[in-house]
């Protein structure tokens, strides 16, 4: 078996034209930007014809290169990937190789954009998004990894090889090595993006990365906004006490060092003494308070509507709590296995606890000053005097006007989160050391980066994408939400 | 203003008390304390061992009242091991004389930070030496990203929406998106690696403990300034952007000044105020960024120090470097507070 | 040099010349035997008929400073040491009775010369004369006699010297039994042994049987430096750097022995635990050399054009199960476990390949009992059959390791391949500090063990029933008998028959998965000379020069 080249057959000819093209547009970027000091400012000018005249000049001649030059880079890359979909396997090399592992994601991602674009007008917020190129950009590197998680963790599609499993003889191999142990041979017969220094398959840890970093940070991001806004309403809308105190706690939190707080939950001795068992109870609690509290506030006055429907709610949610605080070999553990829904798997409770733990009071400051500001509205007045009852102002009045910036900040921090779990990783703290996360994988990977390259890269991208298609997708939000 | 200022000391005080109360519980958890022990004795010495080592160091006592005794508002407790006195404020082992003349009295308020049990130094010690070196570190990082991030911030700004705009911003969005464990590999790989890289810089900074040169210094500046400058620099854009849009902007503009003349005269002072409070800010921040390189780049600060005593259950270096955090922490905010009352003659303390 | 032979030849040495002579003793266990019975490395070369290979330090240069990357640990009393860093730094001024050799030789130091009687019970050891300690008191009898009788003391919590000098020891105080430790005069102290045992000497050379001054307190010894070594002190900060300087007001015996001292300054810098930090160090010019080079490592200092220096020993990892837990009490669990891993993969991916397939009976090669055992057999799918039939095809086991750099990448090895044959496994890391605490406790974990000169002396240390340090909770009174039985045999020949019996034992009873032996190495900047890797992570100081 040979080993693949980076672009295979295509490459032979496109490759030239690509690192023309390429360097071509970097120039001309660079060409703009130099020349924009000294353009005059944009004038309109009418022609004779009566059409208006573009900025013309040197200035105007970059802005027209970069345009198409951007295109045709673009086009180029098209190639590469539609290539290597095409192609037999093995012609379009390790980039067409992994586009076409990637094939289900392509196909997600086009639905989702050609449905959403379709329906733009009738989506709201979300349909707005589709407005602007700097979210959608950020909405299609966020879908990429989400899509990559869910098809990889679910259905086992898109990873080629075990993401624990090492073949003897693949250790720190190159991208594009051959496997010749032909009863470990996976989906292809190569290590796309090379071995890491276990000889295990970089490309399918990566993806299988996405599945775990995908599944944790989210879904703490979220618990961490229940906590804040379950919190964070009442303490804006009533004020007094109850808002000292808990402003005073958030702030202690806040004053401690990240890291050090880490430290403090995460060392095994304190996971001996259950700390962060009884936090998991403290914590997860207010989830189900927050949507108990949420639906009786919206369907108190119809009795009939209200209990059976609180009834399955808070069934459904606490079986759900239950299961999740109930951990065999932890001090919390009451339920019997076949009772007990899931086990999370050792260490990730922990970590799970303690990235909640740290995102609550800064949620729950965003979402204090919100209500501070929103409950002198006009439309709250309103409510008041038709007698609504402060927790359904709060939950139906002020928090569905406070969405724009929390739906922004709930992608930032997502971003955030992301890299804590990165930087848990880095310490050594959090999450078991074979675990495919990014974090740990870069930092496994950093020791020996003077010699072997590869490993690290491939989950320093993938982290880097996601987060920035975070941020690029809160700017796209943002500028989309102001234009309310 | 005073009366401003006194409730904000007091309530870091507040702040301080309770932080380093929960920081002593944690710590004297018992199987901390055990690992302390273990880690006093050898990890070989029986149950019993332990026990009794934790009794001979006053350890036994009740959490609170050992907090009192660090605090300095209990007094210390001391032992007699027939005729061989030990206790907190003695020195070692001592007669009966020099135990009734010790203190009675040693812990924070009495200026006495304890011993830290990793390095075996006075605590008080460890954190200066520690500090000065972060310090060094902090001044050369503010040096190098507060201008760069405003210079960069206002370059984005004065044009919204200019191809430049695009740029700049979408190199501090990346910047941002690069937690410090990923740009500080990726730099020394570049720059520091003989076997990939340039080898132009060092990708240690140990010997900039003692006498910092470009070579060993660069890196980690380099990887801390990265990851703050895009935060900031945004906020500078979009405080400039903000400017460059309002009347008086237009009217200066109108009048025939000089684009130029309209950046630096006029909207430069008020684009600033928001980005000041965003650097004060920044500091807890930096905060976490600091034990990532100095980690990375063995370089002996605070940072380092804070992972050797978390690591290590050194309770008593714990409790300082908490106590010093919590001020940093703190006082940045309060300075940031009062700063934008300064810098913005709209709002005022009552 | 004026090195004293007193050649005074031991019948046994002679046996052990015609053993080696045989092909039944490697060189060095019989340089290791002779020597520590009381010949010189000189005359055991003499016996099997070679020449002591030549000193290299003719041409060494004198001044300069070596910065060495080690971890600098807080000092206590010597005989509590647990790590060899603690002793490497106090060799500046603490010195040893006896020093063990790269070859495995015994020589003295503070000792002249000793000898033993004819089956190995009286030891007579004569001080070398002319030494003095830094304050000026001259260095006598009494003076071992005292450290000798500190080892002694069982008593001391941490004391680790006890365990190595049992037959001087009343088993029921817990000190020095009385007559154990005579002194014959000034300059001669006799050990009266209850059994045969050749151990005594070489658990001298051993790093925490510093010998420390009268008014030592059991401290710190860098507080009050008093020793007889050609260095001193000046910086000993915890975690950052220690520096050894050369004592200019004191006049070291060994110069007009051995040679040496050459350096005028040792620096030790601390870079913690991660190795690639010692690349940073290296390649940004702050060391000279590393304290020890690990895995995959190797190759990396390698390209930076450094000197490798290796030391083949018996130095190991053990992936050991403890036989009070759950399900490890099973043997047939054990077996099964161990029928699943190649230990040859876990070499090359745990170690890179930097060392040979151990046999799962923690007896090496070049110990001189050695008996080779037909191989082990690796079955992945019969494992998994042996393993369902024990009833725990569906049990989770947990893996448990330091995170040192290769400990945890063999763990993760080990993990994966059990994996691989259908196990359920998951690994759990810990942080050094909270490793170490219940290393013995853990039900499957591993433990890095550093060598021994002899077989039977790790296995009577780790595996005896009772033991401190018997991690694995193996209680086997066959095994017991076994290795009492081994360990009365002064003949290796002889020996290595019954250790057949004792390796047989251990592996039949899935004592541990143990992969691999592996060689240990240092890197050095080629202007760094005489650092030469130790098998027991020695620092000889006065060897040590640097080229200008």
């Amino acid at each position: 078996m040979e080993p693949l080249t980076w672009t295979g057959t295509i490459g032979t000819f496109v490759n030239p034209i690509f690192s023309i093209t390429a360097i071509a547009f970097g120039l001309a970027v660079v060409a703009q930007i130099v020349l924009s000091f000294f353009a005059p400012a944009v004038t309109l000018q009418a022609n004779a014809d009566g059409t208006l005249q573009q900025r013309g000049g040197a200035f105007g001649l970059a802005e027209k290169a970069v345009k198409l030059l951007l295109i045709a880079n673009v086009a180029l890359i098209l190639v590469y990937l539609v290539g290597g979909i095409l192609l037999p396997y093995g012609d379009a090399g390790i980039i067409g190789a992994i586009s076409k592992r990637f094939l289900p994601v392509w196909i997600a991602l086009i639905l989702t954009f050609g449905v959403s674009i379709t329906f733009k007008r009738r989506l709201g917020l979300y349909g707005k998004l589709f407005d602007s190129t700097v979210g959608m950009i950020g909405f299609a590197l966020v879908m990429f990894w989400v899509f990559t998680a869910v098809l990889a963790g679910l259905f086992d599609l898109i990873a080629t090889y075990d993401p624990l499993s090492q073949i003897s003889g693949l250790k720190n191999k190159v991208p594009g090595f051959p496997v010749t142990d032909e009863r470990k041979l996976g989906a292809v017969p190569h290590y796309l993006l090379g071995g890491d220094n276990l000889a295990r398959d970089v490309f399918s840890r990566m993806v299988y990365g996405s599945t775990v970093v995908i599944s944790i940070a989210p879904l703490a991001t979220l618990v961490a906004f229940m906590v804040g806004i379950t919190l964070g309403l009442p303490a804006g809308y009533f004020s007094g006490r109850l808002d000292t105190l808990l402003t005073f706690l958030s702030n202690l939190i806040l004053a401690f060092p990240v890291i050090l707080l880490f430290y403090l939950l995460v060392t095994p001795e304190i996971i001996q003494t259950g700390i962060p068992s009884y936090m998991a109870m403290i914590l997860f609690i207010f989830p189900v308070v927050f949507f108990v509290v949420l639906l009786n506030a919206r369907f108190y006055t119809q009795p009939s509507k209200r209990n059976p429907i609180l009834i399955g709610v808070l069934a459904v949610l606490g079986y759900f709590y239950l299961s999740t605080i109930s951990q065999p070999g932890t001090v919390v553990h009451f339920l019997p296995a076949w009772l007990d829904l899931f086990d999370i798997p050792g260490g990730i409770l922990v970590v799970f606890v303690s990235v909640v733990f740290v995102n609550s009071p800064t949620v729950f400051r965003i979402v204090r000053g919100l209500t501070l500001d929103l409950r002198t509205r006009d439309y709250v007045a309103a409510a008041q005097t038709r007698g609504e009852r402060p927790w359904y102002i709060m939950l139906w009045e002020i928090l569905p006007n406070a969405r724009g910036p929390l739906i922004v900040d709930f992608c930032l921090r997502i971003g955030y989160t992301t890299i804590l779990l990165g930087t848990l990783g880095f310490f050594g703290l959090g999450l078991p050391p074979e675990s495919p996360d990014w974090g740990s994988t870069i930092n496994a990977g950093r020791r020996l980066l003077s010699t072997y390259i590869h490993p690290p890269l491939a989950p320093a991208g993938a982290l880097l994408t996601l987060v920035l298609g975070l941020n690029l997708l809160a700017d796209g939000l943002r500028e989309e939400s102001l234009k309310d | 203003m005073l009366l401003f200022l006194a409730r904000k000391t007091l309530g870091m005080l507040v702040t301080a008390l309770c932080l380093t109360l929960i920081v002593f519980f944690l710590t004297n958890l018992s199987p901390n304390l055990e690992k302390l022990a273990k880690s006093e004795l050898g990890a070989r010495i029986t149950d019993d061992e332990v026990a009794s080592w934790l009794d001979k160091n006053g350890y036994a006592q009740p959490t609170l009242v050992r907090y009192g005794e660090w605090l300095g508002v209990l007094p210390g407790w001391t032992r007699d091991n027939d005729g061989e006195f030990t206790g907190r404020c003695i020195d070692g082992k001592a007669d009966a004389e020099t135990a009734a003349s010790a203190s009675r009295f040693c812990g924070v308020v009495q200026g006495d930070w304890g011993e830290s049990s990793v390095f075996k130094r006075d605590v008080g010690e460890v954190v200066s030496r520690a500090l000065k070196l972060t310090g060094k570190l902090m001044l050369c990082v503010m040096l190098v990203m507060v201008p760069g991030a405003l210079i960069v911030g206002v370059l984005a700004g004065m044009r919204e929406g200019s191809r430049l705009d695009r740029s700049l911003s979408t190199l501090s969005i990346l910047t941002t998106a690069t937690p410090e464990y990923v740009s500080g590999v990726v730099l020394v790989a570049i720059f520091a690696s003989s076997a990939v890289g340039l080898k132009w810089l060092n990708g240690s900074a140990t010997s900039a403990m003692d006498n910092i040169t470009i070579a060993n210094f660069t890196l980690p500046v380099l990887t801390i300034a990265l990851y703050g400058m895009g935060y900031i620099a945004r906020m500078t854009r979009a405080s400039m952007t903000e400017v460059m849009t309002a009347q008086y902007i237009r009217t200066a503009r109108l009048k025939g000044v000089s684009f130029y003349n309209v950046v630096m005269k006029h909207a430069l002072r008020n684009a600033l105020i928001a980005p000041f409070t965003v650097i004060m800010l920044q500091f807890p921040w930096l905060l976490n960024g600091v034990v990532i390189v100095e980690t990375l780049f063995n370089y002996k600060g605070f940072g380092w120090t804070l992972v050797q005593a978390a690591s290590n259950n050194d309770i008593e270096l714990l409790l300082a470097v908490s106590v010093v955090s919590v001020f940093v922490v703190l006082i940045s905010q309060l300075i940031s507070d009062i700063g934008y009352v300064f810098l913005n003659p709209r709002i005022r303390i009552t | 040099m004026t090195h004293q032979t007193k050649p005074g030849l031991h019948p046994a040495g002679l046996a052990y010349a015609a053993e080696h002579k045989a092909g039944t003793l490697d060189r060095r266990e019989f340089l290791t035997r002779t020597t520590a019975l009381g010949l010189t490395a000189s005359a055991a070369y003499g016996l099997i008929g070679m020449a002591s290979p030549a000193q290299a330090e003719g041409h060494a240069q004198s001044g300069g400073t070596l910065r060495m990357q080690m971890e600098t640990k807080a000092l206590k009393d010597p005989r509590t040491y647990d790590w060899s860093e603690l002793a490497n730094f106090s060799r500046g001024w603490l010195e040893y009775l006896v020093e063990y050799n790269r070859d495995g030789s015994l020589r003295g130091m503070l000792l002249e010369s000793w000898e033993a009687n004819e089956n190995a019970t009286v030891f007579t050891l004569k001080v070398r004369p002319g030494v003095t300690w830094n304050n000026g008191d001259a260095f006598t009898a009494d003076d071992v006699a005292r450290n000798i009788t500190g080892w002694c003391d069982g008593n001391v919590e941490g004391n680790s010297m006890a365990t190595r000098m049992v037959s001087l020891i009343d088993s029921d105080t817990k000190t020095a039994r009385d007559g154990a430790i005579v002194v014959v005069d000034d300059m001669t102290v006799q050990l009266n042994l209850t059994a045969p045992d050749i151990t005594v000497m070489i658990g001298m050379a051993d790093y925490p049987a510093a010998i420390v001054h009268a008014d030592f307190d059991g401290g710190d010894p860098s507080e009050n430096p008093v020793g007889t070594g050609p260095y001193l002190p000046t910086q000993n900060d915890v975690g950052i750097k220690q520096v050894l300087q050369r004592n200019a007001d004191h006049t070291w015996w060994g110069t007009e022995v051995y040679g040496g001292p050459y350096l005028d300054t040792i620096e030790y810098i601390d870079y913690g635990t991660d190795p690639a930090a010692y690349i940073s160090g290296a390649e940004s010019g702050e060391i000279d050399a590393t304290y020890q080079t690990v895995g995959d490592f190797v190759d990396i200092f390698d390209g930076l054009g450094w000197n490798k220096s290796e030391a083949v020993t018996a130095a190991t990892l053990c992936v050991r199960f403890n036989q009070l837990q759950e399900p490890y009490d099973n043997v047939a669990v054990r077996r099964a476990l161990q029928k699943a891993v190649d230990n040859s993969i876990i070499l090359e991916l745990g170690y890179n390949g930097l060392g040979t397939t151990a046999e799962n009976h923690h007896v090496c090669p070049i110990h001189p009992e050695y008996a080779e055992l037909p191989p082990q057999i690796v079955d992945p799918v019969a494992a998994k059959a042996e393993l369902d039939e024990a009833g725990h095809g569906d049990t989770e086991f947990e893996l448990i390791s330091v995170d040192d750099a290769w400990v945890a990448a063999s763990s993760d090895a080990v993990a994966a391949q059990l994996r691989d044959a259908g196990m359920n496994i998951t690994r759990t890391v810990l942080p050094g500090s909270t490793f170490w605490n219940d290393w013995t406790k853990y039900p499957f974990s591993a433990t890095e063990w550093n060598m021994r000169p002899l077989g039977v002396q790790v296995l009577a240390l780790a595996y005896r029933s009772g033991e401190a340090w018997n991690e694995t909770a193996f209680s086997n009174a066959e095994f017991d008998a076994k290795l009492a039985e081994a360990m009365a045999i002064l003949d290796a020949d002889k020996r290595s028959e019954v250790m057949a019996d004792v390796e047989k034992i251990m592996q039949d009873e899935g004592v541990m998965i143990q992969p691999f032996w592996r060689s240990i190495f240092r890197h050095m900047a080629p202007n760094v000379r005489g650092t030469d890797m130790h098998p027991t992570f020695e620092h000889h100081h006065y060897k040590w020069w640097v080229e200008a």
